[in-house]
């Protein structure tokens, strides 16, 4: 590959790739704030929160998923599933159980996912894809391909309506999920193995690092996410419907990527999926509010997933550096004491 | 029987080891040819066979294309869909301004000029296809949707129509041939032609095929480029023989390319497959879907068999692979 000069080397670029995803999301609330009135209300906020919540909650799994180097076609057809059992099963189990029947059912879902590529050593693009033909056809089996309504329209308000006037369960709960999932992978052992085995599997396993358990948890994880999408999804219109979800899976793997998480696994983080979330959400509402058509929308999210993955390949494929605020801290600071003596010198 | 050669004293194969792997699809078509006319005396007629043929022959376009990607290690080209509909769409816009067979032509054009896009993304500036091609869809589709409206747009072309599904010799329609035709290039070019070799040796290993002067890149990219014309080929003669598309029309074409190649026995890890082998899962596949239609199972369970399908066929080939100890 040839490189481009010194110019994509320089610090200040780099450090502005580094954080392209706070770079972007301060860009697209100061353009949709201006452009855009009403939108940075409190109310607005929250209902743009609200939408993406679901979409939010697959993510979560397919970063970590994406970590490890694989890939999750499965969360939209999982969700739909998840969603099924829940409002399917109240009839006979009662509500509560049955939601908790299709958290059950997404984290088996994902243990089928894991048992696939692990075990059975298929190409996860491949092998995601068949669970989610097999579970999105099993969606329209149990329904016979038509939506249908829970018991109780009330039980699901308390999903859907804002806690206090704040925000939505939905949106507290991805928003503490991604926290922790930030906690656990940058603060924990084996959030430090699973960056290990997504870098380089093999090596991972030489340094005593259980790689094939990694992969199968992340899928089982990315399951239960997913699970839980399409259970408070479900809940919140009351409904179970096989279609739900069709395109939930590739806007959440758009989500994670915008925030910097790499396909081939091995980076990634939970903040960066948040920025993404967040760019997607307020672009979305903001368009919405604008009367831009969805189709318009899906241009100007894939002209910037694109942009993204381009400067992604150009400028930070390079030698690693350390671009923590604490480092560049050290190096402003170390470069003024130098200047200091270089003046004392003379 | 060949003499035996030097591997043969070597590694020491069963015969199913050394001709499993080619023997199991044909077996598998002729044991499903077999099951349809017990389960359905319709099934093994001229008029139900053909209908398997015209079913086949938009996908099997699409998979001659989808091959290559897999062949060059591409991964999979998912912004199939996308293409689909550009074709569809364009060809019946602009048939009652240009004339349909000029509009078929911009049609395919504009979805090979969109995978030149893909081509030079992922050959030469090295992005993950899968990413790549999940961006250039979404871009491509909406604009083609912000291009009609997002709505429906209908032919005003029935002679165009009768053109396609005219009936040569009786019994196969154009658009059967013109598949079959795309099927039998595909398999020239990649078994027959400097190109072909190159597409082998770009999935086998990169590295050492660079080292040899292959445009490793070029040829990457010409994997992307020919998927996305032949889907826009798909799209032109779908819009044409419907006389109706709308911008979803492509939606599950990726898929059911993937599955085909898939359950074909083409790996992911490039390098190996062909053209016959993928075809071979296309009918494979699509004689499934006829006897399970014909059994009445409506179209969206049969979603279960095609995935179950593929996980046996890819496990399968991961099985007999690290048997052979070729992994």
């Amino acid at each position: 590959m040839t490189r481009p000069g010194s110019v994509l080397d320089s610090a200040v670029l780099v450090t502005a790739v580094r954080y392209r995803v706070a770079i972007i999301l301060v860009a697209t609330v100061i353009i949709a704030g201006t452009m855009v009135p009403g939108i940075l209300e409190f109310r607005a906020v929250s209902l743009s929160l609200d939408r993406i919540g679901t979409t939010a909650l697959v993510a979560i799994g397919v970063t970590v998923v994406l970590i490890t180097g694989k890939l999750d076609l499965s969360g939209g057809a999982i969700l739909a599933l998840s969603g099924i059992a829940a409002i399917g099963l109240q009839e006979q189990y009662g509500q509560i159980p049955a939601a908790l029947i299709g958290l059950g059912v997404g984290l088996l879902a994902g243990v089928v996912n894991g048992f696939l590529v692990v075990t059975l050593r298929i190409n996860a693009l491949v092998a995601t894809l068949a669970s989610m033909l097999f579970f999105r056809a099993l969606c329209h089996v149990l329904t016979d391909s038509r939506p249908f309504s829970g018991i109780d329209p009330l039980f699901g308000l308390a999903v859907s309506r804002p806690i206090g006037g704040t925000f939505t369960l939905r949106t507290i709960l991805f928003v503490l999920l991604i926290v922790l999932l930030h906690i656990w992978l940058t603060r924990t052992v084996a959030g430090r193995n699973l960056f290990a085995v997504g870098s380089n599997p093999v090596s991972a396993e030489a340094s005593g690092i259980r790689a094939d358990g990694y992969v199968f948890g992340s899928f089982v994880f990315a399951g239960f996410t997913a699970g839980a999408a399409g259970v408070i999804q479900s809940l919140s219109v009351n409904t179970g419907s096989p279609v739900f979800g069709e395109t939930t899976s590739l806007l959440a793997i758009a989500a994670v990527v915008i925030g910097g998480t790499r396909l081939e696994g091995g980076r990634g983080s939970a903040l960066g999926t948040l920025g993404g979330l967040l760019v997607m959400a307020i672009l979305t509402t903001a368009m919405e509010f604008s009367n831009v058509p969805a189709y318009v929308q899906n241009i100007v999210t894939g002209v910037i997933l694109l942009l993204l993955i381009l400067l992604d390949r150009f400028v930070s494929g390079k030698k690693s550096r350390d671009l923590s605020p604490a480092a560049m801290l050290r190096l402003v600071r170390n470069r003024r004491q130098s200047h200091n003596e270089r003046i004392h010198a003379s | 029987m060949s003499a035996p050669t030097a591997t043969d004293r070597v590694v020491k194969q069963s015969l199913f080891d050394r001709y499993g792997t080619s023997l199991a699809m044909p077996v598998g078509i002729v044991v499903l040819l077999i099951v349809g006319t017990i389960l359905s005396d319709r099934f093994l007629s001229i008029s139900n066979l053909t209908n398997v043929l015209i079913n086949m022959s938009i996908v099997g376009i699409i998979v001659v294309g989808m091959t290559f990607v897999f062949i060059t290690r591409g991964l999979a080209d998912l912004s199939v869909p996308a293409m689909v509909a550009v074709g569809g769409l364009l060809v019946l816009v602009l048939d009652d301004v240009i004339g349909t067979w000029p509009a078929a032509l911009v049609g395919l054009l504009v979805a090979t000029a969109a995978g030149l896009v893909n081509g030079v993304l992922i050959g030469y500036a090295g992005l993950n296809p899968v990413i790549t091609t999940l961006a250039s869809g979404t871009i491509v589709l909406g604009i083609a949707q912000a291009f009609v409206g997002g709505v429906i747009v209908y032919g005003q072309d029935p002679v165009a129509k009768d053109v396609l599904t005219e009936r040569i010799f009786g019994t196969v329609p154009t658009i059967v041939l013109i598949f079959l035709l795309v099927a039998l290039m595909g398999h020239l070019v990649l078994a027959r032609t400097v190109f072909g070799r190159w597409t082998y040796a770009v999935g086998g290993n990169p590295h050492a095929t660079e080292a040899s002067a292959v445009p490793v890149r070029r040829v990457k990219a010409g994997a992307f480029v020919l998927t996305a014309s032949l889907s826009g080929l798909a799209g032109v003669l779908l819009g044409i023989s419907l006389q109706a598309a709308r911008p979803g029309i492509g939606t599950g074409y990726e898929f059911d390319a993937i599955t085909a190649v898939v359950v074909g026995g083409v790996s992911l890890l490039g390098g190996s497959g062909s053209i016959p082998r993928a075809m071979g899962g296309l009918l494979f596949v699509q004689l499934l879907t006829n006897i399970m239609t014909l059994q009445g199972v409506p179209s969206e369970p049969q979603g279960m068999v095609k995935g179950a399908l593929i996980v046996v066929a890819v496990a399968l080939d991961v099985f007999l692979r690290r048997r052979g100890g070729r992994e």
